[in-house]
């Protein structure tokens, strides 16, 4: 245990460094100006220091303490809770077709409105985090689950889903999600999201009523197989009980996943990625736009369409690049085959898939959030005043004080420190899965651990360079 | 506090309450019970288009309070011609093609009586075609220059807020015979920049100054400093307009250049709306001039007009949220919006507006209006319209920064921004 202590500590010292090595930071401005201001030279130096201090432990590290740490105890017994979450998910049903009803009878304005408000800010953030860091809640709101199994029972599917298909569908599901989400002109718009909310309840429910709820929630229902995912970063779990360890345990133990599964992985990280690149003077200035005067969505359409695309392939061949290097260096010693480390190595690329979400949108949150709870007072802009949610007052003044906005940039940073910190233990454990000897362990993951460096510094500059819409 | 929670929450209920309100205040006013027919009380629907989303949306969120204060104010002194006035938002993401589709959704889903928007002068550029082509009468507020410049049409007005021409060149007497004659201009280096120094350069050697050095700065610029030895010695004043994120850097690096000999500083307080100018960092800032356009810290001389203007849009004599005094709002430009809709309500008035097929006769009569003092309807000074180029000109205020408050030296007269016409809408047809 006392190993385990130092080897927490050292990379700590790394992050302590990060959240202290600041001069006292001077003016008030918009939350870019500040941010602008702030040494990040200092602090995107310090997150590095921390990643590459972590890497280097592990790789001293025993096999047992990482076995240890991302072996589960049990707290507690596993519940059949299924009929309470049918009845979740039938209520969650009601609530969809309640939204779908708000977005297309209620408020145009998309601050006003609950569905947007909903779909971008509770759901892809909020439940997205809950998710991958708390609880299965989306077990409990899947609005599909409770009303199919009232209509269809255990019918046997129409027809069966090829299982050859995998998780692909759902992959290029997810990438048209994104699509809309970053590149769309109006994906905001509660008209055009309650249209959408509604076909797209409708298509998987279709496609569960034909295929088979299993089949089609596992391979095609973009949502659940991206929570699926997610989740399994959660420190507490169900297996035949339920489990606590280190975040990561459970993707530990269901490794290696299928080739689609790793695929869709490194889609989260790559479109989620872009989705912070597409903003930064940098890209701007690549695709021609002045990030003066950033000329909206309309102009960008399709360079942000292919870039999510782009971005997505990019890292999928970069991050296949790096795996095949650790493969090869081991290769005369140890015999571990491409497709095995890349779709074990592919569970690492989760966490920081969530330490970038989280702190990409956490600004937008606590705005939106503030929105959504006044939009939640008074749904159908009647006078009500549901819960008191009405008495809100939104503000941004936390946007434009040095203190606040240098707090939550550091909460930010300290997201993706972290997130890649835990990507380093986690990919150490699975190379100790993979090789034997000590040495291959190090050397499986040369590739991998270049590649958790330049994401770290990249996922920190994205935070802190200048951005234009 | 309790006034700006109660207009919050209200405001944001866009029919229900408004109309309420409107009946009640009409009553009131004709010391009837009712109105006439189910027809007479059917709302006016003014369509708002919102930056919501994208670059634009610290601007829109504002925008939104002032309309909405703007609306309930309208609503509770009667609404227009007896109807209560309905404001129908949608966001424009600050986009011109999106801006374009809201005003036809105006037109055609909303039926929409007029089009009202907004400050991002693209968004404008790209909307008022399609408002000519649906005959929609579109009210603007974006300070551009193109309305006036007779790029538009007919349909389009921008009766409620000056256009960047006549701000900049109002400017120059104040700072040729005030701050000094030899000025260097640092401006970022793509249209917005360059009518600052195409109108501005002009302007100055009209007052017989001259602009020593003309210094572009990139727009994916992040640190300025390498720039400035570019400053020549005899300048006498720094005219600068940086906007961007990285405007606190540039501030903070011009401070650090010259320390504490430097020329007079002059700039147009766009560069820090919504940001407060009390706060540490920004002491460079004490002493040096900006171009408002309406005074963010309430005056010694405040009219009663900005002081009930600040009450019903809900911010502090610092021009920041009645909520939480961090939260600065865009006081310089936001008063465009509750002159705009006034002006609607009283063109409406004047034309005795009583639906679309009245639109031409409202365009008309806002074409025949022009000298409006101040007043609760017009709460930034008193303005001057020109019906010709459908563009309105008012006061100017420059104020200088002192103890770490904006307190105006110099009010620009109408006079001052006036131009010759380059465009008479009205000898276009309808």
């Amino acid at each position: 245990m006392k190993f385990i202590s130092l080897y927490l500590f050292v990379p700590l010292l790394g992050l302590f460094y990060l959240l202290i090595s600041t001069n006292p930071v001077h003016a008030h401005a918009s939350e870019q100006g500040f941010v602008l201001l702030l040494p990040t030279g200092v602090y995107i130096a310090g997150g590095t220091i921390a990643v590459i201090a972590s890497i280097l432990l592990v790789s001293f590290l025993s096999k047992r303490v990482l076995t240890f740490l991302f072996k589960p105890i049990i707290v507690g017994q596993s519940w059949d809770l299924r009929w309470i979450t049918n009845l979740s998910s039938l209520v969650s049903t009601i609530g969809v077709i309640a939204l779908v009803g708000i977005g297309l009878f209620g408020p145009t304005d998309p601050q006003a409105n609950l569905l947007p408000l909903f779909i971008w800010t509770v759901l892809w953030v909020g439940v997205f985090l809950v998710q991958g860091l708390l609880f299965d809640i989306w077990r409990w709101i899947n609005p599909w689950v409770g009303l199919h199994r009232i209509v269809m029972g255990k019918a046997e599917p129409i027809y069966n889903l090829p299982a050859d298909f995998k998780a692909w569908p759902a992959v290029f599901v997810f990438l048209a999600f994104q699509i809309f989400a970053i590149a769309d002109i109006a994906p905001s718009d509660p008209r055009r999201l309650g249209n959408l909310l509604a076909a797209y309840w409708i298509f998987t429910f279709l496609g569960m009523v034909v295929f088979g709820r299993k089949a089609w929630l596992s391979q095609v229902e973009c949502f659940s197989v991206l929570f699926d995912l997610i989740g399994r970063l959660r420190m507490l779990n169900c297996k035949v009980n339920l489990n606590i360890g280190a975040p990561g345990w459970n993707a530990i133990e269901r490794m290696p996943l299928d080739f689609s599964r790793a695929i869709f992985c490194l889609v989260i990280l790559g479109s989620g990625s872009f989705d912070g690149l597409h903003e930064t003077f940098w890209w701007l200035a690549k695709i021609g736009i002045n990030p003066l005067e950033f000329p909206g969505r309309s102009a960008v359409l399709w360079t942000s369409s292919i870039g999510i695309l782009a971005a997505s392939v990019a890292l999928i061949g970069v991050f296949a690049f790096a795996v095949w290097i650790g493969v090869k260096l081991v290769a005369k010693s140890s015999n571990v085959t491409f497709i095995a480390a890349f779709t074990c190595f592919s569970i690492a690329i989760l966490p920081i898939a969530l330490g970038y979400h989280a702190a990409h949108f956490l600004v937008s949150f606590l705005v939106q959030i503030q929105y959504a709870g006044l939009a939640l007072a008074d749904p159908f802009q009647l006078g009500w005043n549901i819960f008191g949610l009405g008495q809100i007052q939104v503000t941004t003044g936390f946007l434009k004080a040095a203190d606040s906005v240098k707090f939550i940039w550091l909460i930010q940073a300290g997201a993706v420190v972290l997130s890649h910190i835990l990507s380093v233990l986690m990919a150490h454990h699975v190379a100790g899965t993979l090789a034997k000897k000590r040495k291959d362990i190090v050397l499986l993951q040369v590739g991998i651990s270049a590649l958790m460096i330049v994401y770290t510094i990249f996922g920190l500059w994205l935070l802190a360079t200048a951005r234009g819409m | 506090m309790s006034n700006v929670k109660s207009n919050k929450s209200s405001m944001n209920r866009r029919s229900a309450l408004i109309g309420m309100g409107a009946s009640a205040g009409a009553m009131a006013a004709s010391g009837s019970f009712g109105f006439a027919s189910a027809q007479s009380v059917a709302p006016i629907k003014i369509g708002f288009q919102k930056h919501a989303t994208g670059i634009g949306a610290a601007y829109g969120r504002w925008y939104d309070t002032t309309s909405q204060a703007a609306v309930k104010r309208i609503n509770d002194m009667g609404g227009i011609n007896g109807r209560p006035v309905e404001l129908v938002i949608e966001d424009d993401g600050t986009d011109p093609k999106r801006g374009a589709e809201v005003v036809e959704k105006f037109a055609t889903q909303h039926n929409c009586d007029v089009a009202f928007g907004t400050l991002f002068s693209h968004v404008v550029f790209g909307s008022a075609p399609r408002a000519g082509e649906l005959k929609m009468p579109y009210f603007v507020g974006s300070e551009g220059h193109h309305v006036a410049s007779g790029k538009l049409n007919r349909y389009t007005l921008q009766p409620g807020i000056t256009d960047v021409k006549s701000q900049v060149q109002s400017m120059a007497p104040f700072v040729g015979d005030t701050l000094g004659k030899k000025v260097t201009m640092i401006y970022p280096d793509f249209a917005f920049g360059h009518d600052h120094r195409d109108f501005f350069s002009e302007a100055i050697e009209a007052q017989g100054g001259e602009v020593v050095a003309k210094i572009a700065i990139p727009p994916t610029e992040t640190t300025f400093t390498r720039y400035f030895p570019n400053i020549p010695r005899e300048t006498e004043v720094i005219y600068h307009v940086m906007v961007g994120p990285a405007v606190l850097t540039f501030v903070k690096e011009l401070g650090e250049f010259f320390g504490p000999s430097r020329p007079e500083i002059f700039g147009f307080i766009d560069s820090l709306e919504a940001v407060d100018i009390n706060s540490s960092g920004l002491e460079f800032l004490e002493g040096t001039y900006f171009w408002e356009g309406n005074p963010r810290h309430a005056q010694a001389d405040q009219t009663p007009y900005d002081k009930a203007f600040r009450a019903a849009v809900g911010v502090d004599d610092r021009g920041a949220s009645l909520a939480d005094s961090k939260d600065v709002s865009t006081y310089a430009h936001m008063f465009g919006c509750w002159e705009t809709l006034n002006i609607i309500k009283a063109g409406m008035e004047t034309a005795d507006y009583q639906g679309p097929a009245d639109r031409t006769r409202l365009i008309e009569a806002v074409e025949a209006m022009t000298d409006m003092p101040a007043s609760d309807d017009h709460p930034q000074g008193p303005k001057r319209f020109n019906g010709k180029t459908h563009q309105t000109f008012g006061q100017q205020y420059i104020s200088q920064v002192k103890d770490g408050k904006l307190v105006c030296v110099h009010t620009a007269s109408i006079d001052d921004g006036l131009y010759e016409d380059e465009v008479d809408y009205t000898t276009q047809s309808f």
